[in-house]
């Protein structure tokens, strides 16, 4: 039997919620690994605002070499080697993954945001209102996303701000229910009923006491949502309906594949195919550590052996 | 009684969403930027088969007109034409149809069964090495980039080792000459192994996890501590007790995925040219067909709908517990 | 001839702060179509007991000494082949029916007549079938109802499944663990009549355990009062009910209010848990014993026979003083 834990008065609660919590993800082997290889990938995306700066050449869209106008494998000035027209593959690369954080997070924060608002406010209203929202998650779970994108591509040139946005539109439906069935057992907690009666407004309970208690949920279901984001973008831009302005993962492999290189280059073939499954590998690493801190099920299996 | 009740309620509610979905394509064909009749119509034919088509698409109709003609076209099968084909867009489509299935089908049905098998014995054996390989695989097949996962494996036996053919469904000598059903079938085998290759790979993975996942809570069950107490040997207790148990959420996310299913699909149907509904829509859009892309993307709809019934009656005759 | 013989037995658990011990040197015996209870509260063992009795003990679970004798048979050091051909068939368990202890993706008459091919692989099918009706008609479950699945039975009518699977095999000795913790108490009454009744008629032997020391006086007629791992007391359910000596004892009786007595109730204080991590060999109540001798904290209580039937682990003049409370 444990004997309760005495926190010191005066320490903030959340702090030490924090610092217990991390404490537990950081022993997770698929914690430290994954927030290892994040980590690189964060760096290579900060470094793509730098070494643009270090001439034109280094440019992942314009900075053609003049002096190679096809594609070359890794040597002294292109780590990597060049695309067919003479870019620096590496820079793209670097710039890559710029643009994967950019989507990820975006489009999983749209999507977290959304999904966490309607979860609460469907829980919490219950009756009808839950049951058109519901109802309306269903549809949007249903509908295969790239097919829907692919479609509206046909009618639109779409830039990299719509197609995060329409992911997001997309993939909130899980996260709502989730939050959903979390606020549900919330509601008739105790203390809700106790702000009610003390007169707080719906809005106020929603949002002051609901929220707070969801959020670690909303959170963690935000890396599962930036994994699907990155896949979805690559793949669009891979069949060549990205943002032809940007240069991502997916759409160094669409030059690779649509300039007949792809069997005669595995310097241009590989990176950005490993780059694209590290980081989803790495936020999923993240995600499952983070869901094995939020429920203690998981973390007893350690302590009974 | 009361699945016959609970199907064609479903089936209503699968019709009105479709309803709801032409309605917003309608609405978004109108609200492109373009000219909303060059993109239904080929400027290229001739200038009588262009009036034809219009009289028969009601494009020079007021637009709710033409949204009544819009719907009863699509019902009756009619779905225009396709500027690449020159073809009444339902020929292509009933053409492309079961390739997909065919693909689709035996990929999942695969990786599903093996999944759930490598899932429950990764389960039983958990901590060891044998589940440490499989769980890991496992995740590294749920998040590969399918495209690149796909041109990986054609480089390999396509390219390098031509063991297998570069893309396609049949190698058009064999289906020429008189040869036997027995070759014919071969020829479609050989040419899908390697995007049935591609797929089962992507989608064991979740499976495996979530098999795993669910068979080690099943585990942990008192009716499990039952079956023991009984003196029940480990392999009866693991298939007929847990595994049953433990199958019953991977077949409610074959339903759930079946939207990154497609997704999947197409992209793989792109690289290996296999010719089905995924890759004809990619190839619409490219082409800027518009008939045919939005007949193609209906289809695909429909498909995930009924399919997505098919796995709710699946799950409800598995589980004793849910009836409708 | 004693059916088991349970001598000198301890097991204990690996956590992550310690041994616990959870069982801590018990002996006792059960004859042939005798009951005998083991009452206490969460924590005090009874449950391990029962366990360790089917070899169904968690993974890090341990016997640390001792014998569990029957039939000849030492199953302390049972292998797992053996545990498989001796569960069910020998000794057998009636869970809690309020626990998910049927599988429910599996009809009720099947889940009984595996116990009876598992262990009789040259029975007919028929034959089964004939044994499997034959359960259902001891334990009154309409035969109408054989081929249901488990959520559609009630609680009460669960209990009987499970019992039913207990007895399926005629084992020589029942473990029944809180069978009745989680039913009404009408359901209780009849499902505690059957037990009594299905013993009487195949003479089975009984160990039922439960922290309902009403429920356990009424089916058993001896009693084992556990307390931190240890039985404190044993004796027939006369004198354990109407005679409790051991302070722990009481203190559990005088926690049933009785509506008869006028006296001012005496209500036990709120106490800790005793610690089973590192105190062992000491007298585990002297914190919380409210006897007038205070020199018990670290000495060794041994058993005090207080009559041929009737014994308690305690010091002779702790119970020679509190003899008149």
């Amino acid at each position: 039997m444990e004997k309760m834990e005495k926190i010191p008065e005066n320490k903030n609660y959340t702090i030490v919620r924090f610092t217990k919590a991390w404490a537990i993800f950081i022993k997770n082997p698929m914690g430290k690994t994954g927030l290892i290889i994040l980590s690189v990938f964060m760096l290579m995306a900060i470094a793509s605002f730098f070494v643009p700066l270090l001439g034109p050449v280094y440019h992942p869209m314009t900075g053609a070499d003049p002096n190679i106008t096809y594609s070359t494998g890794p040597s002294l000035h292109h780590w990597l080697g060049t695309d067919f027209i003479g870019r620096d593959l590496f820079v793209q690369l670097l710039e890559g993954a710029k643009v994967a954080f950019i989507v990820g997070l975006s489009c999983a924060f749209i999507s977290v945001v959304l999904g966490t608002a309607i979860g609460m406010i469907s829980g919490y209203a219950g009756g009808i209102v839950d049951t058109i929202l519901m109802r309306i998650a269903d549809i949007f779970m249903v509908l295969p996303s790239l097919v829907i994108l692919l479609i509206l591509a046909s009618l639109w040139e779409l830039s990299i701000w719509v197609i995060i946005f329409i992911i997001a539109i997309m993939r909130w439906p899980s996260v709502s229910r989730i939050i959903r069935s979390q606020t549900l057992s919330l509601k008739s907690r105790p203390f809700i009923e106790a702000s009610r009666v003390a007169g707080a407004s719906n809005f106020r309970i929603i949002f002051k006491h609901i929220m707070p208690n969801v959020l670690p949920l909303a959170f963690l279901y935000m890396t599962f949502r930036v994994t699907a984001a990155i896949l979805v973008e690559a793949a669009l831009s891979f069949l060549g309906f990205g943002d032809p302005g940007q240069v991502s993962w997916g759409m160094m492999l669409q030059w690779v594949w649509s300039s007949g290189h792809m069997f005669q280059a595995p310097y241009w073939l590989l990176p950005p195919g490993i780059c694209i499954s590290l980081l989803t590998l790495s936020f999923y690493m993240l995600g499952r550590a983070m869901d094995e801190v939020l429920d203690p099920r998981l973390r007893k299996e350690e302590e009974e052996e | 009684m009361g699945t016959k009740k609970f199907i064609f309620k479903k089936l209503i509610e699968i019709t009105i969403l479709f309803f709801i979905i032409l309605t917003v394509l309608f609405f978004l064909f109108r609200a492109a930027p373009g000219d909303p009749v060059t993109r239904m119509v080929d400027p290229t034919l001739t200038p009588e088969d262009i009036e034809h088509l219009i009289a028969q698409l009601g494009l020079d109709q007021p637009a709710w007109k033409q949204y009544v003609i819009y719907i009863k076209n699509f019902f009756t099968g009619n779905m225009g034409h396709s500027f690449h084909y020159g073809e009444p867009v339902s020929n292509i489509i009933l053409e492309r149809m079961p390739c997909t299935i065919l693909l689709f089908t035996t990929s999942t049905l695969l990786a599903a069964f093996v999944g759930v098998v490598l899932g429950k014995i990764s389960a039983w054996k958990k901590g060891s090495g044998l589940d440490n390989f499989l769980s890991i695989s496992a995740l590294v097949c749920h998040t590969l980039f399918i495209p690149w996962f796909a041109l990986l494996i054609l480089w390999a036996l396509a390219y390098k080792l031509g063991w297998f053919p570069l893309g396609g469904i049949i190698s058009p000598e064999l289906w020429i000459q008189d040869t036997s059903i027995f070759v014919k079938v071969l020829d479609v085998i050989h040419h899908m192994f390697l995007p049935l290759l591609t797929l089962f790979f992507i989608h064991l993975g979740s499976y495996l996890l979530l098999m795993r996942s669910s068979m080690l809570s099943v585990l942990r069950e008192d009716y499990i501590i039952t079956a023991r107490a009984k003196g029940l040997s480990d392999k009866i207790i693991r298939n007929k007790h847990a595994a049953k148990n433990a199958a019953l959420p991977v077949i409610t996310s074959v339903g759930l995925s079946l939207a990154f299913s497609i997704n999947g699909g197409a992209l793989t149907e792109q690289i290996f040219t296999w010719p089905g509904i995924g890759r004809e829509l990619i190839f619409a859009v490219s082409n800027n067909d518009y008939p045919l892309a939005q007949a193609c993307f209906l289809l695909i709809t429909a498909v995930v709908l009924i399919a997505n019934l098919i796995v709710d009656l699946l799950y409800a005759y598995m589980d004793p517990r849910i009836s409708y | 001839m004693a059916v088991l013989k349970v001598e000198n037995l301890s097991i204990g658990y690996k956590s992550k702060k310690g041994l616990v011990n959870a069982v801590n040197n018990i002996s006792f015996s059960i004859e042939q179509g005798q009951s005998l209870g083991f009452v206490g509260e969460s924590g005090c063992g009874k449950t391990t007991i029962g366990m360790a009795l089917m070899g169904l003990l968690p993974e890090n679970a341990s016997i640390l000494q001792g014998d569990i004798i029957f039939n000849d048979k030492n199953l302390a050091h049972f292998k797992d082949e053996e545990w498989r051909a001796f569960r069910g068939k020998e000794i057998s368990m009636i869970f809690q029916a309020a626990m998910n202890a049927l599988n429910p993706v599996i009809r009720v008459d099947e889940q009984i007549a595996e116990v009876i091919e598992i262990h009789n692989p040259e029975m007919s099918k028929t034959d089964v079938y004939t044994q499997v009706k034959k359960m259902f008609d001891l334990v009154e479950i309409p035969e109408n109802r054989l081929r249901d699945y488990p959520h559609q039975y009630s609680g009460g009518m669960k209990q009987r499944a499970i019992i039913a699977m207990a007895l399926a095999c005629m084992p020589r000795l029942i473990i029944a663990d809180e069978p009745t913790t989680a039913l009404d108490v009408i359901v209780q009454d009849q499902i505690l009549k059957e037990i009594k009744q299905i013993q009487k008629a195949l003479n089975t032997s009984v160990i039922f355990i439960s922290h309902d020391i009403a429920v356990v006086a009424d089916v058993c007629k001896d009693i084992c009062v556990m307390y931190a791992g240890q039985i404190v007391e044993k004796g027939t359910r006369e004198e354990v009910f109407k005679s409790p000596r051991h302070p722990y004892t009481k203190t559990l009786l005088g926690s049933y209010l009785n509506l008869d007595s006028e006296e001012n109730i005496k209500v036990p204080e709120m106490r800790d848990s005793p610690d089973l991590i590192t105190t062992t060999g000491v007298c585990m109540f002297a914190d919380n014993c409210n006897c007038k001798s205070q020199d018990c904290k670290n000495k060794t209580p041994g058993w005090v026979n207080l009559s041929s039937t009737h014994q308690a682990l305690c010091f002779e003049d702790v119970l020679n003083k509190d003899k008149n409370d």
